[in-house]
């Protein structure tokens, strides 16, 4: 199964504000010159929300299952990671 | 500006459980929660000791079914070791029922809950905080429980703790299956629908603990593993959780049932008592602090029994000593307290896998009545293996 198949199994509420960002994207290269692709970030994340396209990472933050992993893998502390405001983000049901 | 006496950040257990011990004191009670509702943000197994939760939030707890059996697998390579218990207490439980109904108990006892509010930081003067600014406004307290969880953002921008590293964090992905009660009793040999089972199984190489717990009219299943190891091999947590499945012989259960959640969430390895707890008057609790089992993922219990303390410490502004004082004597919490050097043990270096190894070999040694065997295997680990190997099996429970 996909990651975006399993994804849409998730009640979401779209802030129109990223919570999520990077700090510095001259950082994402240095990192990518050390671990080479997939990113520590790139690779923690369950839910596809970091790609690297034209040397940068890109943030689809409204797939974030809002885990916290990316945060602590990014070995640069290189993300700014928030919680979606006003109970945006996702609402679990089962979990 | 809102004032209260007590302003407590997060609805989970520990945030429930200090605002009922505040309210029922007579407290003026606010707790903050950035879900839709409690337990909307949370994720859990979840298994959990039905007796504790109720001895202190009453009767009535929401739960999914009775848990008799536990098996325990111990995967070295394709081929378990199984180990059945027989628990007593144990239920299995969803988090946004249970949440919802700590959360309304704390409601009864006086507390105010205010959802779909995110607690963004505090102000403080001369190490006092004097409020709490969210993204719908600002209130003033004397005192402050940060119950947030494991990413605990307030307390760290604060400067009360640090943040967690891929060295002491696990990452956890979930799935939940809808199996209807019928089917699933005959999945797994439940002779009714209020029978459970639970499965739990370790793996080696890489280092990954499973859980498998059957709800109600579903069945939920997840990971978790060190986020080091994963960066360093480039592993996704989510492919690991597909293979998992599949090694485990769940995929084959599963198939043809649909996927009804998808979920993840880290869970911290370190944490209490080598961290801050308090400062001023404001205190720490739960998963903030780290107080939850890596290896079997129990943190709902010390979530209540740090939270309860948390609200007592802010009913009185205790000091900081006596707060991490009245934390380190609870059994609950000492428990985990005192398995902190095993648990580094376990998730560094490749501990974990002698451990296993080394069970699988006694086990089948002596299931095959190669008692030779066993002896050898216990002398030449008898100094280092030995002692940890009986708390390891045991916690498994
Ligand atoms: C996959 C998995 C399986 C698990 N299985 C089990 C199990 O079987 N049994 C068990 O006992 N434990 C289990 N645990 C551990 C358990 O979930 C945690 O230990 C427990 O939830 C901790 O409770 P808490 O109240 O400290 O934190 P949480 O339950 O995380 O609650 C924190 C609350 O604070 C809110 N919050 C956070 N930040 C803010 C903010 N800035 N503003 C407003 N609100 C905020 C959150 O939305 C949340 O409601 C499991 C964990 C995982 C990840």
């Amino acid at each position: 199964m996909r990651t975006e198949e399993k994804l849409y199994t998730l009640r979401y509420k779209k802030d129109d504000k990223s919570h999520l960002a990077i700090k510095d994207e001259n950082t994402c290269l240095e990192c990518t010159a050390k671990y080479g692709e997939p990113q520590p970030c790139v690779s923690i994340c369950p839910a596809n929300v970091f790609s690297w396209q034209n040397n940068r990472i890109v943030i689809g933050y409204e797939n974030c299952v809002e885990c916290g992993a990316s945060r602590i893998a990014c070995p640069y502390e290189n993300i700014e990671w928030n919680y979606p405001r006003f109970g945006k983000g996702i609402a679990l049901r089962y979990a | 500006m809102l004032d209260y006496d007590i302003v407590i950040v997060g609805a989970g257990p520990a945030g429930s459980a200090a605002a009922l011990k505040a309210a029922s004191e007579g407290k003026r009670v606010l707790v903050i929660e950035r879900g839709p509702e409690p337990g909307s943000k949370n994720v859990s197994g979840a298994m959990i000791r039905k007796d504790y939760v109720t001895s202190i939030f009453g009767e009535d707890m929401p739960f999914e079914r009775n848990v008799e059996t536990i098996k325990v697998s111990l995967y070295n390579g394709n081929k378990p070791v199984n180990i059945e218990f027989h628990p007593d207490g144990l239920v299995t439980t969803g988090r946004l029922k249970f949440d919802k109904w700590l959360s309304s108990v704390s409601e009864k006892a006086g507390a105010m809950v205010i959802p779909k509010t995110t607690a963004l930081k505090l102000n403080w003067e001369n190490g006092i905080a004097k409020s709490l600014i969210t993204d719908r406004g600002e209130v003033s307290a004397k005192s402050f429980v940060l119950a947030e969880g494991v990413n605990s953002l307030v307390s760290m921008e604060s400067g009360i703790k640090g943040d967690w590293t891929p060295e002491n964090s696990v990452q956890a992905v979930k799935m939940v299956y809808s199996i209807k009660k019928g089917d699933l009793n005959t999945l797994f040999n439940l002779p009714d629908d209020n029978t459970g089972m639970s499965w739990r199984m370790i793996t080696s190489d890489p280092l990954v603990a499973g859980f498998m717990y059957t709800y109600k009219d579903s069945l939920a299943v997840g990971i978790g593993s060190p986020i080091k190891e994963l960066v360093d091999r480039k592993i996704r947590p989510e492919k690991l959780l597909d293979d998992f499945l599949e090694m485990t012989g769940i995929a084959e259960k599963v198939k043809g049932y649909s996927l009804r959640e998808y979920s993840a969430k880290i869970i911290p390895e370190g944490g209490f008592p080598d961290i801050n707890v308090a400062r001023g008057n404001v205190y720490l609790c739960g998963d903030a602090i780290g107080l939850v089992d890596p290896l079997t993922f129990d943190g709902i219990t010390p979530a209540i029994a740090s939270g309860t303390i948390a609200g007592e410490a802010a009913v009185h502004n205790y000091d900081k000593e006596i707060y991490r004082y009245n934390l380190m004597k609870d059994p609950e919490i000492s428990k985990i307290a005192k398995e902190r050097k095993l648990e580094t043990d376990f998730m560094t270096g490749n501990k974990a896998g002698e451990y296993i190894n080394m069970v699988s070999s006694m086990l089948e040694g002596w299931a095959s009545g190669d008692l030779m065997g066993i002896r050898n295997t216990m002398v030449s680990n008898y100094r280092n293996l030995i002692p940890d190997l009986m708390t390891f099996v045991m916690r498994m429970r």
